[in-house]
């Protein structure tokens, strides 16, 4: 009898419930119009090689900008600091793989060396530099960008203005054959290593001792401290990786965009709409941003060039007037 | 009967009046040479001014201010060199394309606070500098856009120079006036906290879109000034560093003072060309003084001083009052 009575009864949290997952069906079907427009758009406009061409530019370049968004991120959400000098890390890391594979002629041998070289440069600017003015977060960010100004002109005194390529290893060269379909491999090759790190990441934030004082951390830094963690260890520990990953990105990014003097500030305007798109201090705002901004860069330079930097603009424009804290960012 | 003026004003005021007397006689003063870049100075402090405006009063720093003043520049010379039109034409193009970017930027920022302002009106100024470089029907990319003239009636660089000064110090006054008034003294309540603004009935945001246009609108002057100052504008006029010097100036005279942007516009621009005389490392430089200034000189110059005389204000009162 109860039963009977209970299952006729009428329930507002469920009714509620259905109600506004009807309201998110609609509103997701209503906004994947102007997509489908766009691609239709798009692919009027190009040959379905070159479509595809386009997709694998963006995502290798999307999986460069996820080495430095990560670690950006990381640093973000752990310390608040946000670390400007991203970018120079980046520039530097770089030139220095370039130095190392003239020295020595192994790829794999530079991208350690610059990385590690990086590392210890973050190691430097958190405890020599950031730690008199912890917590005072305007002064923070003026002070890595000083940073970068530093070390983009120290790289050019050093490296001169020319453009140049990192050698990559022989077998990294030339293109992967489908059938009629070529792309170069080492593109192909970074995108698998964005993926191989991304899981890693994602498998250290979540499964590890680490990750859980880094988690922790993001939630509340007192109360980690509390319990007996060893907090400024963790920050300065992720700082280095941050600045590890920067100097990594270098060496991948470096062989195959060419790194120049003014780069340092092109690849950290990329990673800050990356954060702002996909939401700062999260690993899944940055996997999200790196793939959007990363089509977005390749279809705009493909199809408007003259509007390459704006088309970046629209986007970053209506993410911040509709969701200020990005797609997958928390409200502070 | 006669008010008594404290100490400090008539310090102040007497300072004012040196400063002023001597802005009046420099083209008789000084070569060529010097009249230009103390007109170079008095624009950058006006831009150094219009980012205190948002920094030192709101606070909330901008590293994107040269996308405006940029934007305004390129309107006028784009009305100059490419269309070729008169001079109301080309400064109310101007007018209008800074204040147009300062609405746009305004919009996509007024809604954010602290690290994240910076971030949004950072990559805002690159976009406008990454607009300048591959946009070259409009801005000549690299080369930018050369041959644009001054107006005819303040055409030798003497009678620019008092347009400048002129336009300087009205935006000056301007600028008092806001800071003074009842919107001002809300700016500094947003800077203290927003949330007991938002809870006191104020629309924080709106008021941060206003006071953002007001600094851009200050950007902007200061942009067209420029450019015909230059007679071209380049994407160099709008890089990141450019927006970068405004803050750097800002501190170091002292952020949320007036005068101390402009003081601060004059040390740069006086260590930007004496240093070059020896060594060609000046972005270096300049990281190195916004690293020294961030970590040990936050208050400026302005700062410096105030503090220094309130410590012997004090003591002047400690003394034992028998000696009167």
């Amino acid at each position: 009898m109860t039963d009977i009575g209970a299952e006729a009864e009428f329930d507002p949290m469920e009714t509620f419930a259905a109600e506004s997952r009807a309201k998110r069906n609609k509103t997701l079907a209503l906004s994947s119009i102007p997509f489908a427009v766009l691609i239709w758009w798009i692919l009027t406009q190009m040959s379905l090689e070159a479509f595809f061409s386009q997709i694998l530019n963006g995502l290798s370049f999307g999986a460069v900008l996820f080495f430095l968004a990560s670690g950006f991120t990381l640093i973000f959400g752990l310390m608040r600091i946000t670390n400007l000098a991203h970018g120079g890390f980046y520039l530097v890391g770089g030139y220095l793989g370039i130095t190392t594979v003239r020295a020595t002629g192994s790829f794999w041998l530079a991208i350690l060396v610059s990385a590690l070289s990086i590392m210890v440069l973050g190691l430097f600017t958190e405890r020599v530099l950031l730690r008199p003015i912890r917590g005072l977060a305007q002064p923070e960010v003026l002070l890595t960008i000083g940073l970068t100004f530093i070390l983009g002109d120290l790289a050019l005194a050093v490296w001169g203005g020319d453009p140049m390529p990192i050698p990559k290893p022989s077998w990294l060269n030339g293109a992967l054959r489908v059938g009629d379909f070529a792309y170069p491999r080492y593109r192909l090759f970074v995108i698998a290593c964005a993926i191989l790190m991304g899981v890693f990441l994602f498998w250290i934030e979540k499964k590890t001792r680490w990750g859980a004082m880094v988690r922790a951390g993001v939630d509340d830094r007192e109360m980690v401290a509390a319990l007996g963690v060893n907090i400024k260890a963790v920050f300065t520990g992720a700082f280095m990786f941050g600045a590890f990953l920067a100097g990594f990105a270098g060496v991948i990014g470096g062989a195959f965009l060419t790194l120049l003097p003014g780069q340092d500030f092109e690849i950290l305007l990329f990673a800050l709409a990356v954060v702002i798109i996909g939401g700062l201090g999260s690993l899944k705002g940055a996997m999200l941003g790196v793939v959007i901004v990363g089509l977005i860069d390749s279809f705009g330079k493909a199809l408007v060039p003259e509007l390459s930097f704006f088309t970046l603009f629209a986007p970053m424009a209506i993410i911040l007037m509709v969701r200020p804290q990005g797609l997958l960012g928390k409200l502070s | 009967m006669i008010r008594r003026i404290s100490l400090k004003t008539r310090v102040l005021l007497v300072l004012a009046a040196i400063g002023l007397g001597i802005g009046i006689a420099a083209p008789y003063l000084f070569p060529k040479y010097i009249v230009g870049l103390i007109s170079l100075a008095l624009i950058g402090g006006l831009f150094a001014q219009s980012v205190d405006l948002l920094a030192g009063y709101v606070g909330l720093v901008t590293l994107g201010q040269a996308g405006i003043s940029g934007a305004a520049a390129y309107g006028v010379g784009y009305m100059a060199s490419k269309v070729g039109a008169g001079f109301p034409a080309q400064i109310a193009v101007g007018l209008l394309t800074g204040i147009l970017a300062s609405l746009l930027f305004g919009l996509m920022a007024m809604r954010s606070n602290d690290v994240y302002f910076i971030m949004i009106t950072l990559a805002q100024g690159m976009i406008v500098w990454g607009l300048s470089i591959r946009l070259y029907k409009v801005t000549g990319a690299e080369n930018g856009l050369t041959g644009i003239p001054r107006p005819e009636p303040v055409n030798p660089y003497w009678k620019y120079y008092y347009l400048v000064l002129v336009v300087v110090v009205l935006c000056w006054m301007l600028l008092g006036i806001i800071v003074k008034s009842p919107f001002g003294a809300s700016l500094k309540g947003l800077r203290e906290s927003e949330t007991r603004m938002r809870m006191l009935g104020y629309n924080t945001t709106a008021q941060k879109l206003y006071v953002f246009m007001l600094a851009g609108f200050f950007a902007t002057i200061a942009g067209i000034l420029l450019v015909y100052l230059n007679g071209f504008i380049s994407p160099s006029s709008v890089v990141l560093a450019a927006s970068a010097l405004g803050v750097l100036e800002a501190i170091l005279g002292g952020v949320g003072t007036l005068v101390g942007p402009m003081i601060g516009a004059f040390i740069i621009v006086a260590i930007q060309n004496i240093v070059s005389i020896y060594v060609d490392r000046w972005p270096t430089l300049m990281g190195l003084i916004f690293v020294v200034v961030v970590l040990f000189a936050r208050r400026g110059l302005v700062g410096a001083i105030s503090d220094v005389w309130n410590r012997r204000q004090q003591e002047v009162s400690l003394e034992p009052q028998s000696a009167q």
